[in-house]
């Protein structure tokens, strides 16, 4: 019992650090989202050299693990952006190096997930919307898109969580986010109440990603469920 | 009004269309027959610019020219005029049978939405759908779904509907309905080029038959005649084993 009530305490002084993870997260998710759309575009590309530019960048970016992906933006970008640009950006908030690394994590694993959503969808609708008279872009917007949204979703409702739980690492580079608001409190304490600590800090992805699946279950139902408004004692004749 | 000379198609080595010559006139109900693999769907779909002729010429909507030199206007001009019935309904999924009919109206004729829906009633009504509106197509038997098809095709008010075996992926209780609504869709004089196995309908409904294998078109004449003394010894022996089948 001293136990859960140390626990919540320590939920309680973690917890003012969410907004940072929140912020990260959010920001990445937005824009490597976008990212990821392009790059399944890239991947559905007419010319052979788009293609296979994109699954290369794609097939890398999976294969590079969250902590190295952070450190190689955070100590080379700066690198890039002087001998390239001439620019100084150590002085950047080391945020963005975070967001950076993580938009990038990010749109790999979506631009699979848009790419195989979209190929999901029956393309005969595609040639159907055509000869009704719609251009090739209105097709696209208003029956493909809508379809392989719905299927995308509970992939990518995986991959936000998975990168919540990358940004795990953001500490590492320093940001003070709640992962490092943990290990302060812990060695505020000298090491003291490290498992309450640590366990209060699981108890908030806990509810943060139970609340993502639960959204993202929700309204895959409100979906369906529309679908099933009508009678359903009138059989198909 | 449609008038296609010349057409080919080549997929690399293989020619799936060889000078393949077609006239319609108003009004005309015009069946292609003939076995799996003669190119039928295929010239089907370059008609309607799904797919690319590798030569011919067309006179439709307007439009006098090779299938080369066709814009991208005339290829939305082309779709605009036509009405395609798929052999797999292709119906928009995400869409209410209503929707699925007021879509082309809505976003392609720019109607509004309350015209839109009065033509979409009465092409449902047509079809015997009335009381469907608000299905999705998962609700919908293979018979209704493809009765939506054709409904989704007529509000368009299409110069001419092109039908790619519609009744092939029914089951066969099925087929009765879809082929009541087509027979009555000619009879109201709307101009249809009719892809079908369905021999009791391409004798009793269309005032050509065209029959097609390998590419060709080997023979066509009036059903009356076609069905009775085809001159072709490929027709009789296609028509023998079909009729010997059903």
């Amino acid at each position: 019992m001293k136990e859960l009530s140390l626990i919540l305490q320590f939920v309680q002084q973690i917890l003012p650090a969410i907004w940072i993870t929140l912020l990260i997260s959010v920001i990445s998710i937005g824009i490597g989202t976008i990212f990821g759309f392009l790059l399944a575009w890239g991947k559905m590309s007419r010319l052979k050299s788009v293609r296979w530019l994109t699954s290369i960048y794609v097939s890398v970016i999976r294969a590079t693990p969250a902590i190295i992906m952070i450190f190689i933006v955070y100590y080379g970008l700066p690198f890039l952006f002087k001998g390239w640009f001439h620019l100084n950006i150590e002085g950047w908030q080391r945020m963005y190096f975070v967001i950076i690394a993580l938009t990038l994590l990010f749109s790999a694993p979506v631009a699979e997930i848009m790419r195989s959503a979209y190929l999901a969808v029956p393309k005969g609708q595609q040639e159907a919307g055509l000869l009704v008279g719609m251009t090739k872009f209105q097709v696209f917007y208003r029956i493909l898109l809508p379809q392989a949204f719905v299927i995308a979703l509970p992939n990518f409702a995986n991959s936000v969580i998975n990168l919540l739980k990358e940004g795990a690492l953001t500490f590492t580079i320093g940001v003070v986010d709640m992962v490092a608001k943990a290990q302060m409190i812990v060695s505020n304490n000298s090491g003291g109440f490290a498992f309450e600590t640590y366990g209060a800090l699981a108890l908030i992805y806990w509810v943060i990603s139970l609340a993502i699946d639960k959204f993202v279950s929700s309204a895959e139902k409100a979906y369906r469920r529309k679908r099933q408004t009508i009678d359903g004692s009138r059989e198909a004749v | 009004m449609l008038t296609i000379s010349h057409l080919k198609k080549r997929f690399g080595q293989r020619t799936i269309l060889e000078d393949i010559d077609l006239t319609v006139h108003q009004g005309d109900v015009i069946t292609l027959i003939g076995p799996s693999g003669s190119g039928k769907t295929t010239f089907l779909r370059i008609i309607t610019t799904l797919e690319q002729a590798d030569g011919g010429h067309i006179q439709f909507a307007g439009i006098d020219k090779d299938f080369a030199d066709l814009t991208k206007r005339d290829i939305q001009t082309i779709r605009r005029n036509v009405g395609f019935v798929f052999q797999n309904y292709n119906l928009f999924n995400n869409k209410t049978v209503l929707q699925n009919v007021t879509e082309g109206l809505i976003v392609a004729q720019k109607r509004s939405k309350a015209a839109a829906k009065a033509i979409a009633v009465s092409a449902l009504a047509k079809v015997g759908l009335a009381d469907f509106q608000d299905y999705y197509p998962s609700q919908l038997s293979g018979g209704q779904a493809q009765r939506v098809g054709i409904a989704r095709a007529i509000a368009l008010n299409p110069k001419v509907i092109f039908f790619d075996e519609p009744t092939s992926a029914l089951d066969p209780e099925l087929v009765t309905d879809v082929l009541q609504v087509m027979r009555q869709l000619a009879a109201e004089g709307m101009t249809m080029v009719v892809i079908t196995h369905q021999m009791s309908f391409a004798r009793d409904v269309s005032n050509q038959v065209i029959f097609m294998a390998d590419g060709h078109v080997i023979e066509k004449g009036q059903p009356s005649q076609l069905f009775t003394t085809p001159k072709v010894s490929r027709t009789k022996q296609f028509l023998a084993e079909i009729l010997a089948t059903v």
